[in-house]
């Protein structure tokens, strides 16, 4: 009973770690493998998505390419 | 629908703030001779703020935009998991700002305060609330209503091509100078100093470290990377001072301002060059939160200090006579502070990343609106820790040798003869440069060293006393350096694909951004181009902030126009052009400014303002043989080639203003007088699937 507690207390602790590390990076601007391998499963179950290193080339090569993502 | 008495009561607080505001501002500008502490311009700061999110940004979300919560935004239709990805308005908020926000806040309100802290303050304050915020926030909604259009393909759709392609092409411009000129900051406040050379030296191979780390060790765990990298960050801080104490190593890391530029020119082609995650995105992690420590510092400094404003609320330099930089108060406060008040830059940005990730188009206010009011605190901010110093000592970091000479004790005398300020000695600056931990502070021009001793005065007096201050001071020039080098490294391969695109045009090859010579070709030429401002700059013997940063703010400027011209078409042609005078307004002033300032320092007689009379003073001195000693002929010569170089510059910066603007008056014209049916651009509305708060 006390096991499966604090079992339930570390997942919640850990979701919420999840969350927060997850908010950083979208505000910092690092690629969100996660939330891009839930769009693909949601909208195009059927196919493949990049796997994680190649989404993160991708990303980081998009971002450094346009004048759109950074100022003086 | 609510009774009257109860619509009444809750416009009570914002009656109060609007008091407390009209208060602390009156004290802040009718104050006679008095010192006064800088709460009373962080309040009325603050109630401006609030007063005109409440009440501006809210007219122009419903009057002109009509922002409609049920309508999808871009992300949500066209959501791709990569560019277009609804997110909460606080995540795009701290995104958005934290994109927008850079040094140029921080540096211009520096150098204004030449002027005394109450011009700057009152345009930072007017600046951002009539023209900046409004620029961001219309943009910005420009581009929600055309799925993240960026604001080139904006500025041809709606204005016309010609104006598209000039605005192309200043906007290339427009990053050679302001790279050029961000580099000649942090040259200016490395030079001669082994600490901080050290310092931010090392923080190149940390972003490597981390790069490799992200890599090849934990993909994907940019956090623990990034929080690896602070922590060796704070390690290379000792390590500087260890090396800027050691007899042996100290002369080797004391460098010169030309050899600091060459390595900088060799670091931006690296950037260029090399893959981006070895780089430039770990750099950029680190740069994030750099960014956000430092605002809040600054921010925590002044609330827990609150400290006095040394200098005058205006200073006899209006007049045009400053050595900071030349120029009267008209219009030169208005190019010297760009962002903090109106950044063209912001108008890419409005229109670049953050588009894409609204979720609800409501949220627009708050981020386009709201990050530059948060930004023109960071720029308040930034002037109350130039005007807390002692003006002598403010005057002796940022006026150039040509005018203070190289010693502290000449520069006390030069100083202390102009009779505006309370006197300082020789000794003062003397110990003041041992506390900070450098050889001298003389001529440190550019902004950075002066906020930095600032900051270190504020957190000094808070935390750790004076035994502190060195590495207050370093580390507050390690932060402004490195997310100063971090807009320069990203710029110059942003800069590089420009000139490719550009190129390609001309000889296809040229533009394939897989091919490695092109890449090595465009990336040399890139760099050379901000190079060759930077070096002339640095051997310039007034300084070079003083002909560098008057054109970033013209240019800026500019581009805030080509913002402002798109903006207003966009409204007009949305039929709504009884309400174009929001972005009328500040553009006109934005015209009068630039022009004005412009043409000053293209033709002005005064030699230190304008670039040709200065060349031809030159020219005269050559021929008469009374060149000062310390000048040879051929690097008159130079000079001169320069002075018209930057003439050409500015000239083509007024160029660019008058073909947009004459193009996008026809545009309105033709509208309002029925030659041309106003159709809006924008994508037909949708109504959103989306359910629940963002």
């Amino acid at each position: 009973m006390s096991a499966d507690r604090s079992g339930r207390v570390l997942r919640s602790w850990k979701a919420t770690v999840h969350r927060v590390v997850a908010m950083v990076h979208r505000i910092i601007g690092a690629p969100d493998y996660e939330s891009y391998l839930a769009h693909m499963h949601r909208k195009y179950p059927g196919c493949t998505p990049l796997d994680a290193r190649a989404f993160e080339k991708q990303r980081l090569i998009d971002r450094y390419k346009q004048p759109g993502s950074r100022c003086c | 629908m609510s009774s009257l008495p109860s619509r009444l009561m809750r416009q009570v607080p914002w009656i109060a703030i609007a008091m407390l505001g009209a208060g602390a501002l009156a004290t802040v500008a009718l104050n006679k001779g008095e010192t006064i502490s800088a709460a009373w311009l962080l309040t009325a700061a603050v109630c401006t703020y609030l007063i005109a999110y409440r009440f501006y940004s809210r007219f122009i979300a419903s009057n002109i935009f009509g922002l409609d919560a049920t309508r999808a935004t871009p992300a949500e239709r066209l959501e791709d998991g990569r560019d277009y990805v609804p997110t909460n308005k606080w995540i795009v908020f701290g995104h958005h700002f934290a994109a927008i926000a850079g040094p140029g806040p921080l540096v211009g309100p520096t150098l204004a305060a030449q002027f005394g802290f109450l011009p700057g303050a009152l345009w930072i304050l007017v600046g951002v609330v009539l023209g900046g915020a409004v620029q961001d926030f219309v943009i910005l909604c420009a581009s929600i209503r055309r799925d993240g259009k960026s604001l080139g393909q904006m500025a041809k759709e709606e204005i016309g091509p010609v104006a598209g392609s000039v605005a192309l092409v200043s906007i290339l411009g427009i990053m050679i100078i302001l790279i050029s000129v961000l580099a000649l900051v942090v040259v200016n406040a490395l030079r001669d100093s082994p600490w901080g050379t050290v310092t931010i030296g090392l923080s190149i191979p940390i972003a490597m470290l981390m790069g490799v780390y992200l890599r090849w060790i934990r993909p994907g765990a940019v956090l623990e990377a990034t929080a690896g990298g602070l922590v060796l960050l704070f390690l290379s801080l000792y390590a500087g001072k260890w090396v800027s104490e050691s007899a042996t190593w100290a002369p080797v890391f004391t460098l010169s301002g030309v050899t600091l530029s060459v390595s900088i020119m060799v670091y931006g082609f690296f950037a260029s060059v090399l893959p981006v995650w070895m780089l430039l995105a770990p750099r950029d992690y680190l740069s994030a939160f750099v960014k956000i420590g430092v605002v809040l510092a600054l921010g925590v400094g002044i609330i827990v200090v609150l400290p006095d404003m040394e200098m005058p609320p205006v200073t006899k330099f209006i007049d045009g006579s400053g050595p900071v930089f030349s120029g009267k108060l008209f219009p030169f406060v208005f190019v010297t502070i760009a962002c903090g008040a109106i950044s063209g830059f912001h108008a890419l940005i409005s229109s670049g990343t953050t588009p894409k990730l609204l979720r609800r188009e409501p949220d627009a206010r708050l981020i386009g609106y709201g990050s530059m009011l948060t930004e023109s605190l960071v720029a308040t901010m930034a002037l109350i820790a130039a005007c807390v110093l002692t003006p002598g000592i403010y005057f002796a970091i940022n006026s150039p040798a040509a005018v203070i000479g190289t010693t502290a004790m000449s520069a006390a005398d030069v100083i202390n003869g102009w009779g505006l300020f309370k006197t300082i000695s020789a000794a003062d600056l003397e110990l003041l440069a041992r506390q900070v931990g450098e050889n001298s502070l003389l001529s440190r021009t550019g902004g950075a060293p002066s906020l930095a001793v600032g900051m270190a005065h504020l957190f000094s007096r808070a935390l750790g006393g004076e035994a502190a201050m060195s590495l207050w001071y370093h580390f507050a020039i390690m932060f402004e350096a490195l997310f100063i080098l971090t807009t320069l490294d990203a710029g110059t391969r942003v800069g590089r694909f420009m000139l490719q695109d550009l190129l390609g045009q001309v000889y296809k090859p040229l533009g394939r951004v897989s091919w490695y010579p092109a890449v090595v070709i465009c990336s040399a030429l890139f760099v050379s181009m901000w190079g060759y401002f930077l070096y002339q700059g640095v051997t310039d013997p007034l300084g070079g902030i003083n002909s560098l940063w008057p054109l970033f703010g013209i240019s800026n400027q500019l581009l805030a126009t080509v913002a402002l011209c798109v903006g207003t078409t966009v409204i007009v042609k949305m039929g709504k052009a009884k309400f174009a005078w929001v972005t009328i307004l500040p553009l006109t002033w934005l015209v009068i400014v630039t022009s004005t300032a412009g043409t000053l320092k293209i033709f002005s007689s005064d030699p230190k303002l304008g670039f040709l009379s200065h060349a031809r003073l030159i020219e005269g001195q050559i021929a008469a043989g009374t060149l000062p000693g310390t000048i040879s002929e051929a690097a008159a010569a130079r000079m001169i080639f320069n002075d018209r170089l930057d003439a050409g510059v500015a000239a083509f910066f007024l160029a660019a203003v008058v073909v947009i603007l004459t193009a996008s008056i026809m545009e309105w014209l033709k509208v309002i007088n029925g030659s041309k049916v106003a159709v809006s651009s924008e994508t037909p509305y949708v109504r959103t699937q989306l359910v629940g708060e963002g």
